[in-house]
């Protein structure tokens, strides 16, 4: 049940889209381009879209001590934003969360998110791959987690559709042959695969077609690294689409300028020309009828008592550093929420909306990401190109699932820059720079001794990030508490999180063939999982210590399923209660698989389009006493 | 004109370059030469750091320890010299100056935190680490299309038949 009615301010439209971020963008676009009136709602600021914005975000990655994906995007304390350095590890174990997040989980959720029009996707790695079709239904072929009320076949030509609003490059031929993907015949990516890294290629001459076993009893698996799908600047394949090929989309802000990766590689947390997707382009290409209102914060979904929402009220202000706002209202005939999984969830709690299922905030997924490193025996060329090109995909699929998570394997191409913020720490290290300055100082060197030792041990870096699937826990939530607040008085999320043993096994299970693919490639080991600051992920397991990171890849808070009582929402991302009010996102996921999910996110984002436009020509449509079934029986219009 | 009727030209003046004792002690610090650390257009802005950081007065013990030791700073036995050592060139090489041991932070008496800061935003794109092992601060001086599938320098040259450079055209 909602409050009771505002005063409305009287502005009306045909769809409010709450958040300008990936999925928002996209609905947006469809709509608008199919002559809807969209009133789209950002909570955060405006300024990136503009050259002179886009460097000022340069500038503060730049000079910023912790480059943290969130480290180019200025704060904002009317929106606020969670981030990565809000975690701290504590020295025996254990963390302590500071932020905009409250967290009191066995262990915490170690992502972060962007509010600001564009969204996290502004600092996303920009990987697409597709999700796995045994990955719809883990439930019944694994029997761990939850299944998708639709499965690959369902989303397969909204796959193909999100790859050409993102621009995708890759190998569609690869990707079937090695992982499995069924495409329809002849189907190419809109442009040719990122070209490997040089340590791809060193990797793949040393471990391609060598059989591991994870652990003795299990059956061994064929090594292959494989190229990654990326929504990322590369050449344009002339076969795409028939023939007629693909024109990459360019920078937002400043016209012919951007198109191919030149190797900035900074993909996270900002790519200087903007080769990489972010949704600011796809803004660009917005028909007049849709608006973008910044500085707009949702702090309410507004329903009738008879289930069907009709607005939302918004708190506007000028200064991100100030909580002065203005409270107003919108109205519209459907409201798409699409602000990120944990803020979808927070407005439809605080709205007490959709939750006749109970499951709204709860299922909260992440890939927790397990890191490997370690030196090779020769220069490899670290922190060149894009942040992985490639990956090892055989660990993705197949029966041990029912065992363990799965993993999929990201080569990383920057050293060890995620693991132990390399270079600097290298650096510091040499110098006698120890991280406790209370403590007495090395010797330190200098010197061409220091540059050639320097260059010596960054040079051979090599690093592999394990991303394991998380499954759908109902204990794994967000929720809200009024006493709990932030500056603007909206409820700060408030988060309970775990692995289960079915992701811990699956992390052991990761970190054994880390250990056989180090042995294999005579790499020598440097991976530590000790606690401490650095370590807010850190757990024991069988009595080994392990450290997990955030992949920011949060999803499952307003659950999609084929039920009222067990799902908030259908297939669709509609709300089961409420028949005009969507929630999208990856908040909408019943399981992640193993593959980065903003695809996957585009992909349903860009199916819900269809229903929404759907739902709006019903509205529009003059009352007729008979209705005409058989025509839209004909034109695969019925609701599922 | 006419240069036998002109006024004898006064002696030429020497223009000392900005900041020579600074950039001296900085090749012997980093291990690249004045050429190299004049480049990266952070002189001038290191050697005010460095100065509003610890003062001139240990500035100046620092300079007469490091010559005491024939300029080597490897033999610099005092710790406070030591730790400037160590603050100029983690400068140098990342663009920030980090936190002084506490000790050392103490014995000069600062009256500002003891906290790593990042100079300026050039300064991190003028880092001298990347170019230890052939990089290039990520976010700045991007190679282009392509250039990271090659070998770096030192590599060991790849059997040709794994040498995959599709979509490179």
């Amino acid at each position: 049940m909602s409050s009771p009615s505002p005063q409305l301010d009287g502005l009306h439209y045909d769809v409010i889209v709450v958040g300008a971020g990936l999925a928002g963008s996209l609905v947006a676009k469809q709509l608008g381009d199919h002559g809807w009136r969209v009133l789209v709602l950002e909570a955060g600021t405006r300024t990136l879209d503009t050259w002179p914005g886009h460097l000022d975000a340069m500038k503060a990655y730049y000079g910023a001590l912790a480059k943290v994906p969130n480290a180019p995007y200025r704060g904002n304390i009317a929106a606020p934003s969670p981030d990565l350095l809000d975690l701290e590890g504590l020295p025996g174990g254990g963390y302590r969360a500071n932020g905009y997040f409250v967290q009191n989980g066995n262990l915490p959720y170690a992502s972060d998110y962007l509010r600001a029009a564009g969204g996290t996707a502004l600092h996303w790695m920009g990987l697409t791959p597709r999700m796995h079709p045994e990955d719809f239904a883990a439930r019944t072929a694994f029997g761990y987690g939850r299944d998708w009320p639709i499965g690959y076949a369902d989303l397969e030509p909204h796959y193909r559709a999100a790859e050409r609003v993102l621009g995708v490059a890759g190998d569609a031929a690869e990707q079937r042959d090695a992982i499995g993907l069924p495409f329809p015949d002849g189907y190419c990516y809109p442009m040719h695969a990122i070209p490997r890294s040089h340590l791809d290629n060193v990797l793949a001459a040393r471990l391609d077609g060598i059989p591991v076993r994870e652990s003795d009893d299990a059956p061994p698996t064929t090594l292959r690294v494989v190229t990654t799908p990326h929504a990322r600047n590369s050449t344009p394949d002339l076969r795409y689409d028939q023939g007629r090929g693909y024109r990459p989309a360019g920078a937002a802000g400043l016209p012919n300028y951007g198109e191919r990766c030149v190797g900035n590689a900074s993909c996270v947390p900002i790519c200087p020309v903007q080769a990489k997707y972010n949704p600011l382009k796809t803004q660009a290409t917005w028909s007049c009828k849709v608006d973008l209102v910044p500085r707009a914060v949702v702090s309410r979904v507004l329903a009738n008592a008879n289930g069907r929402v009709f607005g939302v009220e918004y708190q506007q202000y000028d200064d991100p550093a100030s909580p002065v706002h203005t409270t107003r209202t919108a109205e519209a005939d459907i409201v798409v929420l699409a602000a990120h999984a944990i803020e979808n969830a927070k407005l439809l709690l605080v709205s007490r909306l959709a939750n006749h299922s109970g499951q709204v905030g709860r299922n909260l997924m992440d890939h927790p990401v397990l890191l490997t490193w370690g030196l090779l025996d020769e220069p490899v060329g670290p922190f060149r190109g894009p942040g992985s090109t490639s990956g090892l995909e055989c660990f993705r699929t197949g029966p041990a699932r029912r065992d363990r998570a799965p993993f999929r394997i990201e080569i990383a191409n920057w050293g060890w820059s995620w693991p132990t913020g390399s270079p600097s720490g290298d650096v510091a290290r040499m110098l006698g720079i120890t991280g406790d300055s209370g403590q007495p100082r090395g010797r330190g060197r200098f010197g061409t001794g220091l540059r050639e030792a320097l260059g010596r041990r960054i040079g051979r870096q090599i690093s592999l990030q394990f991303a394991v699937e998380q499954d759908a826990e109902s204990r794994n939530r967000v929720t809200i508490d009024p006493a709990l607040r932030d500056r603007l008085g909206n409820p700060r999320p408030v988060i309970t999180y775990d692995l289960s043993d079915h992701v811990k096994r699956g992390i052991a299970a990761a970190k054994a063939v880390s250990d056989r693919i180090f042995g294999i490639l005579g790499a020598e080991d440097h991976t530590d999982y000790a606690p401490g600051p650095f370590a807010p992920g850190h757990f024991r397991y069988d009595g080994r210590d392990f450290v997990y990171h955030g992949a920011g890849h949060g999803a499952g808070t307003h659950v999609m399923g084929d039920s009222r009582e067990t799902s908030v929402v259908d297939s669709w991302q509609r709300c089961w209660d409420h028949s005009n009010l969507y929630a999208v996102g990856c908040g909408s996921m019943p399981s992640v698989g193993t593959s980065n999910p903003s695809l996957t996110m585009a992909a349903l984002a860009l199916r819900s389009c269809e229903q929404i436009h759907r739902d709006l020509m019903d509205l529009h449509r003059p009352r007729v006493i008979r209705p005409v079934r058989v025509a839209r029986a004909r034109t695969g219009e019925g609701r599922t | 004109m006419d240069s036998r009727h002109a006024a004898p030209s006064p002696e030429p003046v020497e223009v000392p370059p900005e900041c020579r004792g600074f950039v001296a002690i900085s090749v012997r610090l980093t291990g690249f030469d004045e050429f190299d650390l004049r480049a990266t257009g952070m002189v001038r802005l290191y050697h005010d750091t460095t100065v509003d950081q610890v003062g001139r007065e240990a500035v100046g013990r620092f300079i007469d320890d490091l010559a005491a030791v024939g300029g080597d700073p490897d033999d610099l036995a005092d710790e406070t010299s030591r730790d400037i050592a160590r603050a100029i060139t983690h400068l140098w090489y990342l663009g920030v100056w980090p936190q002084l041991a506490r000790s050392v932070h103490a014995a000069l008496g600062r009256e500002k935190a003891n906290v790593a800061f990042m100079v300026s935003p050039e300064a991190y794109t003028e880092g001298l680490v990347w170019r230890t092992f052939h990089g290039h601060a990520p976010g700045a001086k991007p190679p282009g299309f392509g250039t990271w599938a090659a070998p770096p320098p030192g590599a060991a040259p790849l059997p040709a038949a794994d040498c995959r450079t599709e979509g490179a055209a």
